[in-house]
């Protein structure tokens, strides 16, 4: 685990375990763009789906790996975040969306996470780099 | 320090008994790593032959998309068995989840655990 206080990124081992201390590291900087409470839930909640995401999609089964979050605070009450993984190519965002009128019976159990993470987020981008699955959301104080 | 992050990871279940009809009262926040304790509570009442769950989600501040799974896992099970999964007392950002996910018009959801709980 290592914090570097002048780019505000934290690398971590990419699993269950390591969310507790990814969405602290996360609420500093949510603090430091004064969002209110409201967006700091869900704040954690995308951070929480998309390190399940990288958990289950980019370092599947016995190949562990880290996971690098980065945040800035590019304007007072706007919060930037980049999650950045080095596992299999994984762009979330093609993921097919949801059927949400389904019957119970039909309802697949999974598939909404991404669905979240594009709701609450007020940006989001994709880019693979050089071995890298970057995704960076944006979430602001107001609506 | 703040009542949020004493309870940061914790989920807690509580069960009561209202005539009949098993109650959980569930509180907290729900994860990727404490949903399947929901999911095993449910599972010891469908073994003690509960067919009807009722779910009092009053107390939970937090659910991520694996507590989902786990209310749709176990709302299909009590299904097939001819019974329902009753929930009540959404709030917040839990409503909010499960509202953007069009989980209100899937499953049972009610204002009140009064409501909630099936008559006759």
């Amino acid at each position: 685990l290592s914090v570097s206080g002048a780019s505000r990124s934290l690398t971590i081992a990419a699993k269950a375990e390591s969310l507790g201390a990814v969405t602290e590291f996360v609420r500093k900087g949510a603090r430091e763009a004064s969002l209110p409470e409201e967006r700091i839930g869900q704040v954690d909640l995308l951070i929480d789906e998309l390190i399940t995401n990288i958990c289950i999609h980019a370092y599947r089964g016995d190949m562990p790996g880290d996971v690098t979050v980065t945040y800035s605070v590019p304007a007072p009450g706007e919060l930037s975040v980049e999650v950045a993984d080095q596992g299999a190519e994984f762009n979330p965002l093609k993921a097919e969306p949801p059927d949400l009128t389904s019957s119970l019976e039909a309802r697949p159990i999974g598939g909404l996470g991404i669905h979240l993470v594009k709701t609450f987020a007020a940006s989001l981008t994709y880019r693979r780099d050089q071995g890298w699955n970057r995704l960076t959301f944006g979430i602001s104080a107001s609506p | 320090m703040q009542p949020q992050q004493n309870d940061k990871s914790a989920l807690n279940i509580e069960r009561a008994q209202v005539y009949d009809h098993v109650v959980l009262i569930v509180s907290g926040r729900m994860d990727a790593e404490n949903a399947p304790q929901f999911e095993e509570k449910c599972n010891v009442c469908m073994a003690e032959g509960c067919t009807t769950l009722v779910v009092d989600l009053g107390g939970l501040t937090y659910v991520s998309s694996m507590g989902l799974r786990s209310f749709l896992s176990v709302a299909k099970t009590l299904q097939s068995k001819g019974g329902a999964l009753r929930l009540c007392c959404l709030k917040g950002l839990v409503k909010q989840v499960f509202e953007i996910t069009g989980l209100m018009q899937v499953l049972s959801v009610y204002e009140s655990v009064e409501s909630a709980i099936p008559r006759g």
